[in-house]
């Protein structure tokens, strides 16, 4: 199977129709998310999430290597996404999709390009060794909406994500264990975001985080990337039927409020993963038997 | 001994789905079996009154890479031989395993890639039950390691698997058969045999009897078979499914 298998054409008739009257076939609000629920794996930067039905693990892992030439201060970053025969039966496996290369360009743009992640900090030694930092998407479970649930999960894994100590003497580069040093975090510049957007009936219906099913019978789509400052760092409009250029301006507004509540969202999820890891960390120094 | 857990039928949109996680060997692997599937053209045109067995193994933090192509191969002509490719609605279909790491450890640069064969193997045949493709016969793994003073390990960790002279990977059947003997390293027949010996016992509940005739009941001190963690995780999830049936009954 090359493609998605299209919803019956009463389906897609339903979902415009009761578009019409502002109902979405879950209930849910134009511009309200699926309930988004995040969980953290035994290992740092291990980010389990969910989005509705779509569901995705990061894992984000640092390596020592030697910087590019052209950038010898700047150490390397990348996010690393294969759409398998696991998360939808439509993608094959070892052969990228145009959906993949769509939603690698997203991420890499609204991620990587926008500096999210200061790449000067993780210079050990110029030109001779850097960090890479590697986040690995998996998707498991795909039910639309992909580009906003592997943004949020690339971006919480990397505010939580610990990075081994390194420091330079005499020349030579010395990489602390995890148990020698408190592993540092990474230096995050600011926090974008994506939000997708899906247009209906001539641009007169525009939603939010929309199913797989809202968008196999969508008209249009449009992403926006945006942090809690109000920075636009990414605005797409790759395909589909045309957009009222006075909707764009409106709809970065409701991408700004939604990427506010995200990171709220994150940041409490993020806080009480770390108050948690502190506790078992001083459980584990104040025990007085040794493991067993 | 913590045993390994596993969980069945646990995505949405594969046909089939199990997570494996074996806590000493550290590898945590979830795997989706789409089955039966369209093929793109002129793949089944080979075997046309077979199905073709596709294999998929995807490492966790890395790209995948030569060690990945390797257990694919292993994983896929051992599962082509398990699975009833000529059963009906199968021939010319696909059946596509895809095995993800998606937590716990990884096999570093140049270490011995035939550690995550069990982990992958069981997760690949709960996931296959899941997704109901016919199956000859069930199959248990495991990994044992012979250190340099010719003790057998079960079960060795990454970092422990780089210490030792030799690694196995042998899979039994439910009915006994040997159907997968995978080693690496330096090691004598003998050596062989009683790591044939010891993974029988390991992977099968059934009693081995040995050769002068006396029953041995297996190694109690190791905790549950591994034969035995297989059937009670189809069963539970069974018991799950049909809730509905069991309760009206």
């Amino acid at each position: 199977m090359a493609r998605e298998a299209p919803p019956a054409l009463v389906e897609q008739e339903f979902i415009l129709n009761a578009l019409k009257e502002d109902i979405r076939l879950d209930g849910r609000g134009v511009d309200q998310f699926r309930p988004l629920n995040i969980t953290f794996g035994e290992e740092y930067g291990h980010v389990k999430l969910q989005l509705g039905k779509t569901s995705l693990v990061v894992r984000i892992s640092a390596e020592v290597t030697k910087p590019r030439d052209d950038r010898p201060f700047d150490g390397l970053f990348n996010i690393a996404m294969e759409l398998s025969a696991m998360g939808s039966p439509a993608w094959e496996n070892g052969r990228s999709t145009d959906y993949e290369t769509h939603v690698t360009h997203v991420l890499d743009r609204v991620v990587r390009h926008s500096n999210a992640l200061d790449t000067e900090s993780l210079c050990i030694l110029k030109g001779v060794s850097c960090w890479s930092i590697r986040a690995d998407v998996h998707v498991l479970d795909y039910d639309g909406n992909l580009t906003d649930a592997a943004c949020i999960a690339v971006m919480t894994g990397l505010q939580h994500f610990r990075r081994p100590d390194a420091v330079v003497r005499d020349g030579q580069v010395i990489v602390y264990g995890v148990e020698e040093r408190v592993p540092v975090a990474l230096n995050i510049t600011h926090k974008p975001l994506s939000v997708s957007f899906c247009t209906f009936n001539e641009g007169h219906n525009i939603l939010v985080d929309a199913t797989r099913k809202e968008e196999q019978a969508a008209e249009g789509e449009m992403v926006i990337g945006i942090n809690n400052g109000g920075e636009v760092c990414f605005v797409s409009k790759f395909s589909g039927a045309s957009l009222d250029p006075i909707s764009v301006v409106e709809k970065t507004d409701v991408a700004l409020l939604k990427v506010k509540e995200l990171n709220t969202q994150l940041d409490k999820v993020l806080q009480a993963d770390l108050a948690k890891r502190a506790k078992l960390g001083m459980a584990d120094e104040s025990r007085a038997a040794n493991d067993r | 001994m913590v045993g390994p857990t596993a969980s069945l039928s646990n995505l949405h949109r594969a046909d089939g789905s199990a997570s494996y996680k074996c806590p000493v060997t550290g590898y945590d692997v979830l795997g989706a079996v789409n089955a039966p599937i369209e093929l793109p053209a002129r793949k089944d045109a080979l075997k046309p009154e077979d199905a073709t067995i596709e294999v998929f193994v995807k490492p966790g933090k890395a790209t995948a890479g030569v060690g990945e192509r390797y257990v694919e191969r292993i994983l896929r002509t051992m599962l082509e031989k398990v699975i009833l490719g000529r059963e009906k609605g199968l021939p010319r279909r696909g059946v596509v395993i895809t095995l993800a790491a998606v937590g716990g450890e990884a096999a570093e640069r140049g270490d011995s890639y035939i550690t995550i064969i069990p982990a992958l193997l069981h997760a690949s045949l709960l996931a296959l039950i899941s997704a109901a493709v016919p199956l000859s016969m069930t199959f248990t793994t495991t990994l044992l390691g012979v250190t340099r003073s010719g003790q057998i390990i079960r079960d060795p960790s990454p970092a422990a698997a780089k210490a030792v002279a030799s690694l196995h990977v042998l899979s039994f059947s439910s009915k006994g058969h040997l159907l997968l003997s995978e080693s690496q390293g330096r090691f004598d027949f003998e050596t062989w045999e009683l790591v044939r010996q010891q993974a029988a016992s390991i992977c099968r509940a059934v009693a081995t009897t040995g050769s002068d005739g006396d029953t041995d009941m297996g190694e109690g001190a190791d905790g549950a078979h591994v034969d035995a963690f297989v059937r009670e995780t189809v069963e539970d999830s069974l018991h799950r499914d049909y809730t509905w049936k069991l309760e009206s009954a």
